[in-house]
C-alpha cells in the first residue's frame, strides 16, 4: 500500500468523512428551509468538545458523543433565533461561526492554557475495521440512509414539504416550527459529528486552526451536490480527492532545486478552491435550492 | 422621481433612528453583559478585565491612536460589506479583497518611485483595483453562472489567502534578503513617500482615519442623496421591479460589488501604508471577516457602520490589555459573534419589547 495511488485513496477515505457528514448536516437543515452557513462553527465546537471529552474521560466514544452534543447545542441557538425570532438565517449562521471562533479559543486557553495545539499527548482511539475508523463507514452509509428517509418516510416527506411549501404543510397539520427545529438540530448533530472526526480519527489532536475552512467546503459540497444527500456525498468525495491530489503533488515537489524556487505550494493549495469555483460556474448549471430555503415561516403571511 | 427619493431618505433616517440604532446598541450591550458572565464563570476578574480594556482603548493618546487606526480599517471593510448589502448581495469575500488590496498597496509602495503627494493615492488606487478584482469575479459568477455569491466569495477568500500567503509573498514578491533586511520576511519595505502621514505625536494615528470617515460620508451621500444611490437601493429592494423601471440591474450589481471590493482593498492598504510598511511574512488579521460584524451591527447604514467600526476598533485596541488578567484577546471575537447573533435576533427583541413594537424587518439589508 505504498504506491502513490494507494496513498491517495487512503487520504481520500480519511479526509472525506468530516466533509461528507457536515455537508449532509447542511442538506438536512436546508431541505427543511433553514439556511445553515454556520457549518464551520458547528464543526469547530464539535472538534473541540470531542477532544476535551475524550481527553477527560479516556473514552473516544464519549468524545464522539460530546462532539455531537456540542453541535446540537450550538445549532439550537441558530434554530431559536431563526425559527422563533424569524431572523435572517445567513446572519445567524455568520454569528455561529464568529461565536465558535471566539468561544473555542477562549475555552482552549481556559482549559488547556494554550491558544495553539491542545497539550494532549495521546487521545483514545476508536476501534477500526480494515484499518478504517467508524467515521469512514458512517460517511458512506449515512447519505444513502438520509436519501431513503427523505424520499420514502413520512418524517422525510414532511421535512421536504416544510422546506418547499411551508404553508401547504401547515394547512395539512404539520408543525413547521417543530419540523424545522428537528432538522436544524439533526444538521447540527451531523456537523458536530463531522468535526469530532478531526481529533478522534484523523489528526489525533486539536489545534486552534480547526476546522480550517472544511465547514465552508462542506457548504460548497452541499450546493455542488444540489441539496441531495447522495449528491453531497459525491461532491465531498470529489473535494477530498482534490485536496488529497494537491497534497500528494506538494509532497512530491523536492524541497530544493529549480522547482522549489517557484513556490508552487500556494498554487496547489488554492487549486481545489479554484477547481470548485470552475465546476460550480461551469458544469453544475443553476442549482435550485429548496423553495422556502432561508425564508422565515410566518403563519399569517399571505402566500 | 424626486418625491420618491425624499420618501426613501426619510424612511432611511427613521430606520436608523428607531429601527437600527437602538436595537444595535442593545445587541452590543447584551453581548458585553453576556461576555462579562462568561469571564466570571471561568473564575477570572471580569470587572478588572473590562476596566483594563477600556483603558487600553481610550486612556491617553497612544490608546486613542490604536483605536483610531483599527477603527479606520474596520470602517473600510464594514462599508465594503454594507455596500454589497445595499444591492442585496452578501459579500463574505471582504477578507480576501482586504488581503489582495494590502498586497497591491505593498507592491505599489515599494516598486514605484513617485513624489509624495502622488504616491499614497497611487498605492491606494492599486489596492482598490486589487480588491475589486475578486469581488467582480464573484459578481460575474453570480450574474452569468448563477453561483450564489455567499459560496463564491467564501471560496475566493481561500484562493486569495493561499495564493498571497503561500506563493506570492514567500515566492515572486519576497524581498531579496540583503544587508539590514536579512531577518525580514515578506515583501520589500515601501518607500517613505508611500507612508501615510501620522497625525498625533506619541501615537500611530495616521490620515487613514479621516480618509475612512470621508469614505463613510461619501457612501452616505451616494446612497441617500443621488439618483445612482437610489437605483442601487432599488436593485436591492426588488431587482425585478427595478429592472421594470429601467434600472440596468446587472451594471448596478457590478458597480456596487466593485466599490465593495475596492473599499475592502483600501482597508488593507491603510494597514500596510500606515503601520506595517510592507506585506509581512505573517499577516493574520481577520479585518475582512470582522467587517461583516461591523456592517451588521451598523445596520448596513454608512454612518451606523462608522459608529460600529469605532466600537469594535476600541475593543480590538483594548483587547490586548485583557491578557494582563489572563483573558485571551480572542474574547473580542466572542463579543462580536454574540452582538451579531443579537442583531440577527432583532425581530425577537422587537417582539419581546412590545413597546418598541416594530414589525420584523423584511428581506434585504438585515
Amino acid at each position: 500500500m505504498s504506491s502513490p495511488l494507494a496513498s491517495l485513496a487512503r487520504s481520500v477515505l480519511d479526509f472525506a468523512p468530516p466533509l461528507v457528514l457536515a455537508a449532509l448536516g447542511g442538506v438536512v437543515s436546508e431541505r427543511a428551509g433553514v439556511v445553515n452557513i454556520g457549518l464551520e462553527g458547528l464543526m469547530r465546537v464539535g472538534a473541540f468538545a470531542a477532544c476535551f471529552a475524550a481527553y477527560a474521560t479516556g473514552s473516544a466514544w464519549a468524545g464522539l458523543a460530546a462532539g455531537v452534543a456540542a453541535g446540537v447545542a450550538l445549532s439550537a441557538v441558530h434554530a431559536f433565533v431563526s425559527i422563533h425570532g424569524r431572523a435572517d438565517q445567513v446572519v445567524s449562521g455568520i454569528a455561529l461561526n464568529l461565536i465558535a471562533l471566539g468561544l473555542v479559543t477562549f475555552l482552549l486557553e481556559a482549559v488547556f492554557g494554550t491558544t495553539g495545539t491542545a497539550p494532549v499527548d495521546t487521545l483514545p482511539e476508536l476501534p477500526t475495521l480494515l484499518g478504517r475508523s467508524p467515521y469512514t463507514y458512517l460517511a458512506f452509509a449515512a447519505p444513502f440512509a438520509t436519501e431513503w428517509a427523505l424520499r420514502s418516510t413520512v418524517p422525510g416527506l414532511r421535512l421536504r414539504a416544510v422546506g418547499e411549501h411551508p404553508h401547504a404543510a401547515a394547512t395539512l397539520g404539520v408543525s413547521v416550527a417543530r419540523v424545522r427545529w428537528a432538522a436544524v438540530l439533526a444538521g447540527g448533530a451531523l456537523a458536530g459529528l463531522g468535526g469530532s472526526a478531526l481529533p478522534l480519527a484523523i489528526l489525533h489532536r486539536f489545534d486552534n486552526k480547526m476546522p480550517a475552512g472544511l465547514g465552508f467546503m462542506a457548504l460548497a459540497a452541499m450546493v455542488f451536490g444540489k441539496w441531495t444527500p447522495i449528491g453531497a456525498l459525491f461532491a465531498s468525495l470529489f473535494f477530498a480527492f482534490g485536496n488529497a491530489a494537491a497534497d500528494t503533488l506538494r509532497s512530491a515537489i523536492p524541497r530544493t532545486g529549480a522547482l522549489a524556487a517557484w513556490h508552487l505550494d500556494g498554487i496547489l493549495l488554492a487549486a481545489p478552491y479554484l477547481l470548485t469555483l470552475a465546476l460550480l460556474g461551469g458544469f453544475v448549471g443553476r442549482a435550485v435550492p429548496p423553495a422556502a430555503d432561508g425564508v422565515p415561516f410566518d403563519p399569517e403571511a399571505k402566500h | 422621481m424626486p418625491e420618491g427619493k425624499a420618501g426613501f431618505g426619510e424612511r432611511l433616517r427613521r430606520a436608523l433612528a428607531a429601527g437600527t440604532a437602538l436595537p444595535s446598541a442593545l445587541a452590543v450591550a447584551s453581548a458585553l453583559a453576556l461576555g462579562f458572565v462568561v469571564i466570571a464563570l471561568t473564575g477570572k476578574d471580569a470587572a478588572g478585565g473590562y476596566a483594563r480594556m477600556l483603558d487600553g482603548a481610550l486612556g491617553g493618546p497612544e490608546a486613542l491612536g490604536e483605536t483610531g487606526v483599527k477603527a479606520a480599517v474596520l470602517a473600510c471593510t464594514g462599508l465594503s460589506v454594507a455596500l454589497a448589502f445595499v444591492v442585496g448581495l452578501f459579500n463574505i469575500g471582504a477578507e480576501g479583497q482586504f488581503i489582495a488590496g494590502a498586497l497591491g498597496a505593498a507592491v505599489a509602495g515599494a516598486s514605484v518611485r513617485l513624489p509624495g503627494p502622488l504616491h499614497v493615492p497611487f498605492a491606494l488606487g492599486c489596492a482598490a483595483a486589487a480588491g475589486a478584482l475578486p469581488a467582480l469575479a464573484a459578481t460575474w459568477l453570480k450574474a452569468k453562472r448563477g453561483v450564489h455569491e455567499v459560496i463564491s466569495t467564501i471560496l475566493l477568500n481561500w484562493v486569495v489567502i493561499y495564493l498571497v500567503h503561500d506563493w506570492l509573498v514567500v515566492g515572486p514578491l519576497r524581498a531579496p534578503s540583503s544587508g539590514a533586511n536579512v531577518s525580514a520576511s515578506g515583501t520589500a519595505q515601501i518607500f517613505a513617500s508611500a507612508e501615510l502621514p501620522r497625525l498625533l505625536e506619541g501615537s500611530r494615528l495616521d490620515v487613514g482615519l479621516p480618509l475612512a470617515v470621508a469614505f463613510a460620508l461619501l457612501a452616505w451621500l451616494l446612497l441617500g442623496r443621488t439618483a445612482l444611490g437610489y437605483e442601487l437601493r432599488a436593485v436591492g429592494a426588488n431587482a425585478e421591479a427595478a429592472r421594470a423601471a429601467g434600472v440596468p440591474v446587472a451594471r448596478r450589481l457590478y458597480l456596487a460589488m466593485a466599490l465593495s471590493g475596492a473599499l475592502a482593498g483600501v482597508g488593507g492598504a491603510l494597514l500596510i501604508l500606515g503601520t506595517e510598511r510592507r506585506y509581512p511574512g505573517v499577516f493574520r488579521t481577520g479585518y475582512g471577516f470582522d467587517g461583516i460584524a461591523v456592517a451588521l451591527v451598523g445596520g448596513a447604514h454608512p454612518l451606523g457602520v462608522l459608529a460600529a467600526a469605532f466600537f469594535f476598533g476600541a475593543m480590538r485596541a483594548g483587547a490586548t490589555r485583557l491578557q494582563l488578567v489572563g483573558i485571551h484577546p480572542s474574547f473580542t471575537e466572542l463579543i462580536q459573534g454574540l452582538a451579531v447573533l443579537f442583531v440577527a435576533a432583532r425581530p425577537l427583541f422587537a417582539a419581546l419589547a412590545g413597546a418598541l413594537g416594530r414589525p420584523p424587518a423584511g428581506k434585504g439589508a438585515p
